[in-house]
């Protein structure tokens, strides 16, 4: 009991800056130079969450940029970590696939987003597809350096001791890769979020891109933030159960720092 | 590039000419003839390379701006516990929000104008370099530090020639995210909210509603050359600060 008191008390203390934050942003909304409608306080931020989650507004176009997140991560990972794996076992596929991920890695994907709407109109496909591609990166060059650094002497004795090409492919190469593989996800899932939203507000009639521009757009700007917080809200959690998962899955190795684009 | 990646490319480019030519695509896949000619008429009259300086100016200067204070923060971090206490809760709760919702708000505040976008890029860019500059000088070797110290080196020497050298193999890494991201977001930006006619997204966008697929792709083409050319400027800035301190392989992004 004391233990988990102490635990308590230690992670309220190590939270003074968020306190200092969110005092900081109260006072600017209160004595500060902008109209309360342009920088709304702490109070008419919740007000709005509240009234956003309470009401039906929010239901349909939660539901559409999630699903929008959902295939478009799923798509990636499906396609990604099977090309990633092919590029660093197979020297041909290798040497033909490489080039376009690294020539392709710096050019913002983004711009293809108008020539996807042409071919894939302007529902989920197009979203669905442009997510899709600007995950397929991280997890694909990740599983790519996964599969690639296998120590060679675990592939050499597992195939000197009779195991099969299979065998070799799911018990070593397979584990030694995963740390790699999860840490191209946990990069790729806020891509999938952002893309989302940001296709959502260059045209679209659903999604919280969407209603993020249209309270915007009315000027009610607590509402905006109010948005912001729940994607945000949804964005950490379930970047929190992935972290779990990952945890679960790769017991023997600790997660490393990641540089991820956010 | 390797011999068979450009022989990819190649056969793609003329498969996709092939078909254009045959007329079995639909209109919007104009042909890589025509948008090499468009290219080059948008060159000739000048119009690409205004668009293009004004879009390189955003992103450089939001992630000038960005990766500066990301970076100076980060080293402060990554050598105080104190700094380091007050900023981690900061971001890791506030970097798992998409930073591009917040276009719209800084819209408001600031205008349609250069300094949004520049706001919003240099938020973005702030964290990779943050995290990268971060764990960049906690994974220097403690050693190291002590030996310097014990040898008799100032903290300003020390900074200078044993945490910075150590960190920035780790700092270039956030830079290089950061850059991708700084590009991502200028091109958001302008396709959501430009309207001061000027930007290589607006001159997308308004190829898309005029129904000039030519033009798009000669603005997506230019878009792509310069996320390229300004990666690789950014490793050869790398290799020659870091000239004679060994490179590791490349991190992350290869």
């Amino acid at each position: 009991m004391g233990r988990v008191l102490n635990a308590v008390a230690a992670a309220l203390a190590s939270a003074y800056p968020i306190v200092i934050a969110l005092l900081a942003w109260e006072a600017f909304a209160r004595f500060g130079a902008m109209n309360p409608r342009l920088f709304p306080g702490l109070g008419a931020i919740a007000e709005q969450t509240v009234i956003l989650l309470r009401g039906h507004q929010l239901g349909p176009h939660l539901g559409a940029s999630m699903t929008r997140v959902a295939l478009g991560f799923g798509l990636a990972v499906v396609t990604g970590v099977p090309l990633g794996a092919l590029m660093s076992r197979s020297a041909r596929m290798g040497r033909m696939i490489e080039p376009l991920f690294s020539l392709g890695y710096p050019v913002p994907r983004i711009a293809l987003y108008p020539i996807a709407v042409f071919v894939f109109g302007i529902g989920h496909f197009s979203k669905v597809v442009l997510v899709a591609l600007e995950c397929l990166y991280p997890i694909a060059i990740q599983t790519y350096y996964g599969t690639r650094g296998v120590n060679r002497l675990y592939i050499w004795s597992a195939r000197n001791m009779g195991a099969t090409p299979a065998q070799v492919f799911w018990r070593v190469i397979a584990p030694a890769a995963a740390p790699h593989v999860f840490s191209g996800l946990r990069i790729a899932l806020p891509i999938a979020f952002i893309v989302t939203v940001l296709t959502e507000m260059v045209s679209s009639t659903e999604g919280l891109g969407w209603l993020i521009l249209y309270a915007s757009a009315s000027l009610v700007q607590a509402r905006v933030f109010a948005s912001v917080v729940i994607v945000a809200v949804i964005g950490f959690a379930v970047d929190r159960a992935l972290a779990v998962l990952r945890n679960r899955l790769i017991f023997w190795e600790r997660e490393t720092v990641l540089v991820t684009m956010r | 590039m390797t011999r068979d990646g450009a022989v990819l490319v190649a056969v793609l480019t003329v498969l996709w000419q092939a078909l254009a030519s045959a007329g079995v695509l639909p209109a919007y896949l104009v042909s890589p003839a025509i948008i090499l000619r468009e290219s080059a008429a948008l060159v000739r009259s000048g119009e690409l390379l205004r668009h293009s300086a004004v879009s390189l100016y955003r992103s450089l200067a939001g992630l000038a701006l960005g990766a500066g204070i990301g970076v100076g923060v980060g080293l402060l971090a990554g050598m105080s516990r104190r700094v380091a206490g007050f900023f981690e809760p900061l971001v890791s709760l506030t970097y798992p929000v998409p930073k591009v919702a917040f276009l719209p708000v800084l819209l408001v505040w600031f205008g349609i104008s250069d300094t949004s976008k520049i706001v919003l890029i240099a938020l973005s860019c702030f964290y990779p370099c943050y995290i990268a500059a971060s764990y960049g000088v906690r994974a220097v070797d403690p050693v190291w530090v002590w030996a310097a110290r014990n040898m008799g080196a100032s903290p300003r020497r020390v900074f200078f020639r044993v945490i910075l050298p150590g960190a920035a193999l780790h700092i270039f890494g956030g830079l290089r995210v950061a850059l991708a991201l700084a590009f991502i977001l200028m091109l958001a930006s302008e396709l959501i909210g430009s309207s001061n006619r000027l930007g290589l997204g607006f001159l997308l966008l308004s190829a898309d509603a005029g129904g000039r697929f030519d033009i798009m792709f000669a603005a997506i083409l230019a878009i792509a050359v310069l996320g390229f050319a300004a990666d690789r400027g950014l490793l050869f800035i790398r290799s020659r600060l870091l000239a004679g301190y060994a490179v590791a392989e490349e991190a992350v992004h290869g």
